[in-house]
């Protein structure tokens, strides 16, 4: 139940502009944060790795020491790699018809059937732009 | 002065602003030094799975390493301790730590996104990889060997912890000064690069199909019998 509903609820976020793509690239969402925070980040993160949680708790502990530039990005680029995670969740709800009519596949286990899905004909728009998001093309 | 003055911020807020959204059109801006199509490209193409045990692996390093035989070869002369691992699909990269930890640097982020977008593509999800780390040899020998299966260690959690890859599809091993880049000369910086190697094919369907499988045979048969 809640989870459908999780579901329903980012199909619901996703549905007004399925036109542009929702996600950035994790390589782009890197680079962003990189650029932006990488002096704060040897300053008042040296020890910590590139842990998703751990440098979003370090560079909010350390809100005031933060540039202008690093305040504005660091949350964005963190979130854009855990909405490039979130949207892999999506396919299998996007592309439920073709993983079982066209891939002879489970919604349950969607990544066995992402190589066929993104060579198969007769992929739905729709299903092509939540692969699109979630980095498998 | 007031007015002129807030108003001069406002344009500054303005500016920014717009900055910050030419910077959300574009993200990729910064010329980065790998893609993730080439990446793709080169962990391509594993013919045959090799039978890997990686924690013998890791023994076997630590056991060389901690060696005071007196025959050891120099650096230059040891054999590679993982022979079989060099003729598979290989991605070297150098990847920037903070000196003597396995902490990765900022410079080094756009990179190890880059990998975690080449894992997640298509044509690689049946597969499974191996993160190698070396270290050039100097210093101490064993001290080369733990940190170079820390730093490997540190890159797999960045795939598994931030990039959300699945831990079933990546494994790590430091090789030390065990397996040499570049041989012939032991100290070079080549020979600090973390390797990508594609090690494994992932069982092509699991539970759900292949429980179903056995019975549309059945099936198959019970139609073929009225």
């Amino acid at each position: 139940m809640v989870r459908g509903g999780f579901i329903l609820f980012v199909v619901a976020l996703a549905a007004p502009s399925l036109a542009v793509a929702e996600t950035i690239s994790f390589g782009d969402a890197a680079a962003l944060l990189a650029k932006s925070c990488a002096a704060e980040i040897t300053a008042n993160c040296r020890g910590v790795n590139f842990d998703a949680n751990r440098l979003k708790e370090c560079l909010s502990r350390n809100q005031d020491a933060l540039s202008q530039q690093c305040k504005a990005d660091y949350l964005r680029s963190l979130d854009a790699i855990q909405k490039r995670v979130a949207a892999r969740t999506a396919v299998a709800n996007a592309c439920a018809r073709e993983i079982v009519k066209l891939c002879a596949g489970s919604t349950k286990e969607t990544s066995k059937s992402v190589p066929c899905l993104t060579t198969a004909h007769g992929v739905s728009r729709n299903c092509l732009q939540a692969m699109d998001d979630a980095g498998y093309r | 002065m007031r007015p002129v003055a807030s108003r001069l911020r406002d344009i500054g807020l303005l500016a920014a602003a717009l900055l910050l959204f030419a910077g959300l059109a574009h993200p990729l801006r910064a010329e980065s030094a790998v893609s993730r199509d080439d990446i793709v490209k080169q962990l391509t193409g594993l013919d045959a799975a090799p039978d890997l045990d990686i924690a013998a692996l890791r023994d076997q390093v630590l056991k060389r390493s901690q060696s005071r035989s007196k025959n050891e070869p120099p650096p230059q002369k040891r054999p590679p301790i993982a022979p079989e691992l060099t003729k598979l699909p290989t991605f070297n990269v150098n990847i920037q730590f903070d000196t003597d930890t396995p902490i990765v640097l900022p410079d080094s982020y756009e990179t190890l996104g880059r990998i975690a977008d080449a894992l997640v593509q298509s044509t690689m999800l049946p597969y499974g990889f191996l993160i190698i780390g070396h270290i050039e040899a100097n210093g101490k020998r064993e001290n080369n060997a733990l940190l170079s299966q820390r730093r490997a260690d540190a890159i797999r959690d960045v795939l598994v912890n931030t990039f959300k890859i699945s831990s079933k599809r990546v494994q790590s091993v430091g090789l030390g000064e065990e397996q040499l880049l570049d041989a012939a000369h032991p100290t070079a910086a080549v020979n600090q690069q973390i390797q990508i190697v594609t090690v494994a094919k992932l069982p092509e369907q699991s539970e759900q199909p292949s429980t179903a499988s056995p019975a549309s045979p059945a099936k198959k048969s019970a139609k073929k019998k009225r």
